[in-house]
């Protein structure tokens, strides 16, 4: 009996609900007088009460601004706020409803039969959304209630908190085990929550395992999958007050299931109307709720749960019209709530229908993990055999204790539109006559045809009911007919807790603060921060704060953070070896103080990565790699290495390591105002580098030009990145420097036609189609990628990158479509409005016959055509000449 | 997905844990004939039973590993650093 001396209130709709400690959210509805707790998804039927116990789809309500959750199973909680879901104006007043006198226009299959045309889908679906369905879902960015994920492992774990699975429990703890106990209602005890006759709830066994350190209950948490390798998916409502849903992944070593039995209601006409209710949940709502569930019932029985069920009823003063059989009975009466019941014996008055419906074991964990159900005809159930190892079912899932309620395959169905055998979906027994007529005849075929057992409580309420009708239907026998099978997850899991918590890893670089005072606009890469351009007093808006910024670096000089690039340590006798192994490139021969340049394929050619690599010592190599790649760059050189014994070891320097480039024809005087190292082009010509301390930093500079000017990449220590950023800028500012960003960065790489890898390339690219065959060292004995590459070197190529120079001032987007002829011939990786040319230039990918030199192609732009010429050269000194500087 | 694998160093371990790096395959020489880099680029033997692979313990030791799965079960028979 729930305790009265503490109340409470909430919300639901506008109205106040009082509620009790001890109640759920539809215990408390109930003793307030609400019967409609839903509306049906298709149909918009009224719908209540029918399980009580979180397995059916009749009580799924919006709380707290959560849709779909089980009123039946949430304890209600002070201040809640309660709404219903899918119904116009209201659950009592839907104005929907008048859908279902249009049923017959609704065959089962009726996508199928009424959406042959592209056009009628688009005429229905705005309609259909609206009216069908269930919840609505929250809007993204209301972060005020989270998901959570978890993990545990235990040594065994015990889904069910019933009898069989406390004393499950138990015993393993005593035997020394450590246990975690899983359980999906409110409260331990299972059915002898409810079921008086079943005995009391082993308070001593509960007050021991809560006693005992080595197990853990969670409570209100349902096991949604069994997976490879013991691995059980826990769904845990409501952890604490700041968390909607925590997951829990459980490893467990061994796992007992012990999740008991349900009870599924029969087929008639009207079944679905509230008050028809089965008969655990009557006696759900009279033990732990103390609530009268109606004035006067009738039981719809063949078993001896009857009496069991009717001592429960008079004990609470309902009076009790009539028990039928279940083959008696013909059809609920009543519009929006039961008001009697016409039997084969004649018809009753009654607001309650009680169905003993036939229990069944509740093992889709246990066919999961691979256990087959069998067909027992005596118990009226399929039952779990052929556990796998380590998988063991305890108690009533197992099947041990039930007895059949009817005859199934059943002698009789009624077919009727209003007989309801999945209540999620509104599938009638007389959608699956049909269905089965027009072929759909297999349990599988059936179950996607007519979409049973698909809904929100996974084939609990319906699966038995429609093998069933499936059987009788065939003239097969329960066995022959089989099950469909059960997958995870089941009962249904949360957008929201599968995707978890919002937590994304950002990398800023050591200069990042110092970005943000120069007004950097910021830009995602991967994980990492970087500054897209920079908002500053000289410019407005994206264009001409870039281009004022690539003026900087082609006129004066500029500056940009490039720390995020991969940094890899390469140290070893036989460093050059792997990498000559690896790279494309040749660096055996790279003269300590020279820098190289070179890609990454794989065995097909592909590229994979592209970056520089210096040589420091004989033994010393440093190698860049693109800003996402790093992982699989170092993961991939270090395979390479597996198993050949060679003298060679691999640091990530990355983090440890800052990078800047300084770049523009008057990079050198500022740099050479800091350091001593002799910049002139004699002492350390382009592609050299030098070890040399930078403003009292020791750093490495590398004298590089991705962006196609005089410039050093200057790498050093992290814990100096914003000192040295702020020091060049200062040394910077009698020639007016600037910082530049990303998008600058890839306009003057773009007018130098250096190639980004990932952007400008895909998983189909070769060095040789993309101009780029000088990087190829066919003539080293041996590298990863030479064997295709020499094919490619061969071959005739199939298309090619190229550069163009658009015609007029459009400016296509990136992958815009490439037409020759008007026919398709490629498509662009990059385009930019270049300030050197006065027009858009960029890079594509175009069809090998279309791409030669000063050949015409036209480029989709803005849902037009601009003409475009090609040019093989760089669009900004192709000679280099500036580099050189 | 779920399964263990053993690693050498660090124990069982989930497979979210570890990188695919495909299954274990012979290099052939530089000078093999076209057809063996054919088959050795683009082919795989999908086995369905036993195949040696490799994983990488990304989330762990940052070892490559060798691994005997049954591609049927998903079960790791041995788990070993190759020499």
């Amino acid at each position: 009996m729930a305790d009265t001396s503490d109340q409470f209130t909430f919300h639901f709709n506008g109205e106040t609900i009082e509620a009790r400690s001890g109640d759920t959210v539809a215990s408390a509805l109930y003793r307030a007088g609400h019967r409609i707790f839903t509306r049906s998804f298709k149909y918009h039927r009224p719908r209540g009460l029918l399980c009580l116990a979180g397995k059916c789809p009749n009580c799924m309500m919006n709380v707290d601004g959560t849709p779909n959750v089980r009123a039946c199973i949430t304890p209600a909680r002070a201040g809640m706020t309660v709404r219903h879901q899918n119904a116009y104006p209201s659950l009592d007043h839907d104005w929907l409803a008048a859908v279902q006198h249009f049923d017959r226009l609704m065959p089962v299959g009726w996508y199928y039969k009424t959406m042959t045309h592209e056009w009628s889908w688009h005429a229905a679906e705005p309609f259909i959304r609206k009216v069908a369905g269930l919840g609505v879902a929250p809007e993204p960015g209301n972060g005020s209630k989270d998901y959570e994920h978890a993990w545990m492992h235990a040594e065994v774990a015990v889904i069910g908190g019933g009898p069989a699975g406390l004393q499950a429990a138990l015993e393993l703890a005593q035997g020394g085990a450590q246990v975690v106990l899983v359980d999906d209602q409110p409260e331990l005890g299972g059915h002898l929550r409810y079921r008086k006759r079943a005995g009391a709830i082993p308070a001593d066994t509960i007050a021991q395992l809560r006693s005992m350190p080595s197990v853990e209950i969670i409570s209100r948490a349902y096991c949604f999958g069994l997976y490879e390798g013991n691995l059980l998916g826990v769904l845990q409502a409501n952890p604490h007050a700041g968390a909607i849903e925590r997951l829990i992944h459980l490893r467990a070593k061994r796992a007992v299931v012990a999740t008991g039995v349900y009870e599924v209601p029969f087929t008639f006409e009207n079944n679905d109307l509230p008050g028809v209710m089965l008969s655990t949940a009557v006696q759900r709502l009279i033990h732990p709720h103390g609530i009268k569930p109606g004035a006067s019932a009738a039981i719809i029985a063949s078993s001896a749960q009857a009496d069991e069920v009717a001592d429960d009823l008079r004990g609470t003063g309902i009076e009790l019209v009539t028990v039928v059989s279940p083959d008696e009975v013909i059809s609920a009466i009543g519009s929006s709530h039961v008001t009697g019941i016409r039997t084969q014996n004649g018809q009753f008055n009654c607001d309650l229908i009680v169905m003993c419906g036939q229990r069944v074991p509740d093992a889709g964990l246990l066919h999961q993990a691979g256990g087959k159900l069998e067909w027992n005809p005596e118990r009226g159930a399929f039952l779990p055999v052929d556990l796998p190892a380590n998988v063991s079912a305890v108690g009533e899932v197992t099947g041990a204790s039930l007895s059949r309620a009817v005859p199934l395959p059943p002698k009789h169905v009624p077919f009727h539109k209003r007989s309801f055998v999945c209540f999620c979906s509104d599938v009638s027994t007389a959608d699956l006559r049909d269905g089965i007529s027009e072929g759909f005849d297999h349990i599988e075929t059936l179950k996607r045809y007519t979409t049973l057992t698909m809904g929100p409580c996974q084939g609990r309420m319906c699966q038995l009911a429609g093998i069933g009708v499936c059987a009788h239907e065939t003239g097969r026998t329960m066995a022959e007919t089989g099950v469909t099978t059960s997958r995870p997850p089941n009962p249904s899991v949360s957008l929201g807790a599968l995707a978890g918590p919002r937590h994304h890893p950002i990398r800023r670089t050591p200069m990042h603060d110092a970005h943000d005072q120069s007004g950097a606009v910021w830009m995602d890469m991967g994980e990492w921060k970087r500054p897209r351009y920079y908002k500053s007093g000289l410019c407005d808006g994206e264009r001409s704060c870039v281009e004022e910024e690539y003026r900087a670096v082609r006129e004066r000089v500029g500056l940009i953070d490039v720390s995020t690039l991969g940094k890899l340590d390469v140290k070893g006798r036989d460093a050059g070896r792997l990498l000559d192994k690896v790279y494309t490139n040749r660096f055996s021969d790279l003269k300590p103080g020279r820098v190289r340049y070179s890609v990454l394929c794989d065995e097909a050619g592909i590229m994979l990565d592209d970056g520089t690599i210096s040589r420091l010592a004989e033994d010393h190599y440093f190698i860049t790699t693109t800003t996402g790649n790093l992982d699989f760059v170092q993961q991939w050189l270090e395979w390479w290495l597996v198993g050949t014994g060679w003298d060679v070891h691999i640091a990530n320097v990355t983090g440890g390591r800052a990078a800047v480039n300084l770049a523009g024809p008057q990079a050198r005087d500022v740099l050479k105002t800091l350091t001593a190292c002799d910049l002139s082009s004699k002492a350390f010509p382009y592609m050299a580098c030098r070890e040399a301390d930078v403003a009292g930093v020791p750093a490495l500079l590398l004298r590089i030009g991705f962006v196609g000017e005089t410039g050093w990449e200057i790498h050093f220590p992290a814990e100096c990145g914003e000192y040295l950023w702020t020091k060049l800028l200062e040394a910077g500012k009698a020639f007016d420097i600037r910082p530049f960003g990303v998008e600058a960065q890839r306009l003057l790489r773009l007018e130098k036609r250096h190639v980004i890898v990932g952007v400008d390339t895909d998983a189909l690219s070769n060095p040789y189609e993309a101009g780029m065959a000088w990087v190829a060292k066919l003539d080293k004995q041996d590298f990863i990628g030479r064997n295709a590459l020499s094919r490619f070197a061969d071959a005739d190529p199939q298309q090619n990158l190229v550069g163009f120079v658009m015609n007029d001032d459009a400016v296509p987007q990136d992958g815009a479509a490439i037409l020759v002829d008007g026919a398709l011939a490629g498509r662009v990786t990059s385009a930019r409005y270049s300030p050197k040319n006065g027009k858009a230039v960029g890079l594509a990918w175009v069809a090998a016959k279309s791409a030669a030199e000063g050949a015409e192609i036209q480029i989709r732009v803005n849902g037009g055509t601009a003409r475009a010429r090609i040019v093989q050269d760089a669009f900004y000194d192709p000679e280099g000449e500036r580099l050189r500087m | 997905m779920s399964f263990l694998i053993p690693c050498p160093h660090c124990g069982n371990r989930s497979v979210y844990e570890f990188r695919f790096g495909g299954e274990v395959k012979t290099r052939p020489q530089p000078d093999a004939p076209a057809a063996d880099w054919m088959e050795y680029t683009y082919t795989k033997a999908n086995e369905a039973g036993v195949q040696k692979e490799w994983w990488f313990h990304r989330s762990g030791c940052r070892q490559w590993l060798q691994a005997l799965r049954n591609t049927t079960t998903n079960e790791v028979l041995e788990a070993f650093f190759p020499e």
